[in-house]
């Protein structure tokens, strides 16, 4: 089984959002919710970097291991997906994220948040594979066509990757290479070499 | 099979003792009739009964200060009951899609919470009092208890239902609804519409024979 | 390639060569050229670390110091910026998220479970040890006002919330260690729902019952003199004879200033919870989680020991809470100094009185309730 992966190529990301649009487009995710962002770091200094950022898919999800009603599940493809029908909006997955995946339709008082969405990896639900109801509360399953994450596809720089941990962690070995430097010593400045 | 029962046969019987139940207690009171006031009248009947209907509404004078926490309870309970019966927005499209034909402007979620809270509050402390009471309990009836009981689960299962996100506690929510209009017309709880006839009759009693009360 | 190799070098020899205090991570290179790798420095920047020093007091020390910090540090120094305009967005990786998870599934729930189970036990062996305390000469039937409506109707307003907020409270904590295995997740995911939305909408009336109580109780709470010696006697729970009392004896008064302080501190942290449009953070809302169930685990426990003490604990403990009087037995053993005090105010009402005003025919000890029907 394959265990998929997203990897943001922190060098190449040019902070374009094209892979957040892409998303909010196929899915037709509603107004308020993003289930990827772009987040710069030392934005206008030396040293600015920008990474996209979604739900990482994690082995040992915060967010699963928080949830009161247990409403999240790892498929044999190493995807984090969570069930709707079961999902009480109340919030406890998004405080335990690192990346700040999970999204709440509303932010209204009395915690009325709604339902929580998240990136499904383009794989959609528990629902039926192309039912109508996966679509609408989880967006386009691309995965069972044989797809990949549109976000990835569709990166202009090719900074965002998604697939099989196995394949990235080739690109990503090349492309380290390629800059004559390890990721683990000091190395020098990409753009200056 | 239950939600096709509440949402179908159970909710059109409900809706239909409701309305005739209601209907008929009215009729009922109307034909009751009262002996003929052979008394020359002092004073105008339909001014005082108009007079009394709206006096009634805060409490007198001399006693507002001992009644003041049942009389600001009953008018949270009330008034909050009221907003989120008719202006929460799950009401608002129930009764478009399902009675009506026609909606309004809802109010934001956030009122609709606090008019809940004002409810609940209300209901709370008033049936509280009726325990607490000796007075008030002893003149309470089984039927006041239901009543209350019966108004407040319903309010508290629309609060459980409050997601909007699961089919059971909607229609957990919509079957005690129906036992509370089924309740409705045997009950207390008529004095939703009985009190203003009620209070008009004291009212005309009172101007007819000239009680400024 | 060549070039930059042998600048770097240059540049590295010159450093070592002039000065001893420039720290050796940080080698002093031509401009335009960043020795460091890029990529660590970013995740220097994202972990929210100085240097290397720091490594090691992550996953260290107490998670509600380390929240407040970051708190204080997130605000001077925000970690990035995002085109996505929502709370948090600009948070590349928070993480303490992962460690309040791991405080709240295993460290919170645990302890709150054997807490709740100790409390149960405890109180069962001392009802087995102890049984119901009696008072002293038995019931007299002459009766003395305790609390007014009013004040009853404060005090279960407020119990009645307290109790809802309790258990969906609870629900929602240990619902998945223990209830799921019993309903399945489905017709948990129900009564989870129920209870989420029950919470938050019952949550703000506990702070207003919690000041109607302050306001009609707090004069006969305050501390006096004699109340050390309650103190001291173990509070007539301990060993025999009673201790000495005025209104509210010190257990009570200690019992009314936690719930007053202890539910001020739930209150607002669950207003800040229960209100995310307000955009606090998820490390605020970490932090207050935190305090808002340690806090109402407290007042859960040792509530469960007052209910105990006004029902079957102690004869004639509830009546005053029932009818708003007590027998001049029960006050005389348990708060002697008021007792002493009614005696000689002469506020004492004789048994047919008391059964005349709760509307019972003199002779008669049918309960009040049987009549209205």
């Amino acid at each position: 089984m394959a265990q998929m992966k997203f990897y943001c190529d922190a060098e190449r990301c040019i902070e374009c959002n094209a892979c957040v649009t892409a998303c909010k487009n196929e899915h037709e995710i509603p107004w308020g919710v993003n289930r990827r962002r772009v987040v710069t770091i030392k934005d206008g200094e030396q040293g600015e970097r920008s990474l996209s950022v979604a739900c990482m898919h994690c082995a040992d999800a915060p967010c699963a291991t928080v949830c009161p009603v247990d409403c999240f599940y790892t498929t044999g493809d190493g995807i984090v997906l969570h069930d709707k029908d079961i999902c009480i909006g109340c919030g406890y997955c998004f405080y335990a994220c690192p990346f700040g995946a999970p999204q709440f339709p509303e932010q209204a008082a009395f915690a009325s948040r709604g339902k929580m969405d998240k990136c499904t990896f383009c794989a959609g639900g528990p629902e039926e594979d192309h039912s109508s109801n996966e679509y609408k509360k989880y967006g386009r399953n691309r995965l069972s066509e044989g797809k990949l994450p549109l976000c990835a596809e569709m990166c202009s720089t090719h900074a965002l990757l998604a697939g099989d941990a196995d394949v990235l962690s080739d690109i990503y070995r090349k492309r380290v290479i390629n800059r004559g430097a390890s990721a683990f010593e000091w190395g020098v400045n990409q753009l200056k070499s | 099979m239950i939600q096709y029962l509440i949402d179908g046969p159970l909710w059109y019987f409900s809706l239909a003792v409701f309305f005739i139940g209601v209907v008929w207690q009215l009729i009922a009171v109307v034909f009751t009739g009262n002996k003929a006031d052979l008394s020359v009248p002092r004073d105008s009947a339909a001014s005082g009964a108009i007079k009394t209907f709206f006096s009634r509404f805060v409490p007198h004078r001399e006693i507002a200060p001992a009644i003041m926490l049942p009389v600001v309870a009953g008018y949270m309970f009330h008034l909050g009951l009221f907003a989120l019966l008719f202006f929460a927005a799950p009401h608002v499209v129930f009764l478009e899609e399902n009675l009506l034909g026609f909606g309004w402007t809802p109010m934001p979620h956030w009122a609709f919470i606090v008019a809940a809270q004002f409810a609940f509050f209300g209901l709370i402390v008033l049936w509280l009092r009726r325990l607490v009471n000796p007075v008030s309990r002893l003149i309470s009836t089984l039927d006041d208890h239901i009543a209350a009981i019966l108004t407040f689960v319903v309010m508290l299962t629309g609060c459980f239902a409050l997601l909007e996100g699961s089919t059971g506690l909607r229609l957990l929510h919509r079957f005690t609804v129906e036992l509370w209009l089924i309740y409705f017309p045997f009950s207390a709880l008529m004095h939703t519409f009985t009190f203003v006839p009620s209070r008009m009759l004291t009212g005309a009693w009172f101007g007819r024979r000239g009680v400024d009360a | 390639m060549l070039s930059l190799v042998l600048t770097l070098a240059f540049g590295l020899q010159l450093s070592s060569a002039d000065a001893s205090n420039i720290p050796p991570q940080k080698p002093n290179v031509p401009d335009g050229v960043s020795a460091l790798n890029p990529g660590s420095d970013l995740w220097r920047e994202v972990r929210r670390r100085d240097g290397v020093g720091e490594f090691n007091e992550v996953n260290q020390g107490v998670l509600v110091k380390d929240l407040l910090s970051e708190i204080q540090r997130s605000r001077q120094v925000p970690q990035g910026i995002s085109q996505v305009n929502q709370v948090d967005s600009g948070v590349m990786i928070n993480a303490k998220g992962r460690r309040w998870a791991a405080f709240r599934m295993t460290t919170l729930a645990s302890y709150s479970g054997i807490a709740l189970a100790a409390i149960f036990v405890i109180i069962i062996t001392f009802y087995v040890v102890r049984g119901k305390v009696p008072i002293e000469g038995g019931l007299s039937g002459n009766m003395v006002k305790r609390f007014t409506d009013y004040e009853r109707i404060t005090h279960w307003t407020l119990a009645v919330v307290f109790l809802l907020l309790a258990i969906t409270g609870l629900i929602l904590l240990l619902g998945r260690p223990l209830l799921i295995p019993l309903f399945g997740k489905e017709a948990f995911a129900l009564l989870a729902s129920a209870s989420k939305e029950g919470h938050n909408l019952f949550g703000p009336l506990f702070l207003v019952s919690l000041i109607m109580m302050l306001i009609s109780f707090a004069r006969r709470n305050i501390y006096e003199k004699g109340d050390l010696t309650w103190l001291l006697k173990g509070g007539g729970l301990i060993g025999k004879g009673h201790a000495s009392g005025g209104f509210f004896n010190m257990g009570e008064k200690t019992w009314y200033w936690m719930v007053i302080l202890i539910g001020l501190v739930i209150s607002i942290s669950g207003l800040i919870l229960v209100s995310p449009n307000f955009g606090q953070g998820r490390l605020i809302m970490e932090l207050m989680h935190i305090v808002h169930a340690v806090s109402a685990m407290i007042l859960i426990v040792v509530s469960v020991g007052h209910m105990y003490l006004g029902s079957i604990g102690s004869e004639g403990a509830l009546e005053g809470m029932k009818t708003g009087y007590v027998d001049i037995n029960w006050a005389d053993a348990h708060h002697d100094r008021w007792g002493k005090h009614c005696h000689e105010e002469d506020l004492i009402v004789s048994a047919e009185e008391y059964a005349r005003m709760q509307g019972q025919p003199a002779d008669s000890a049918e309960p009040a309730m049987e009549q209205g029907k």
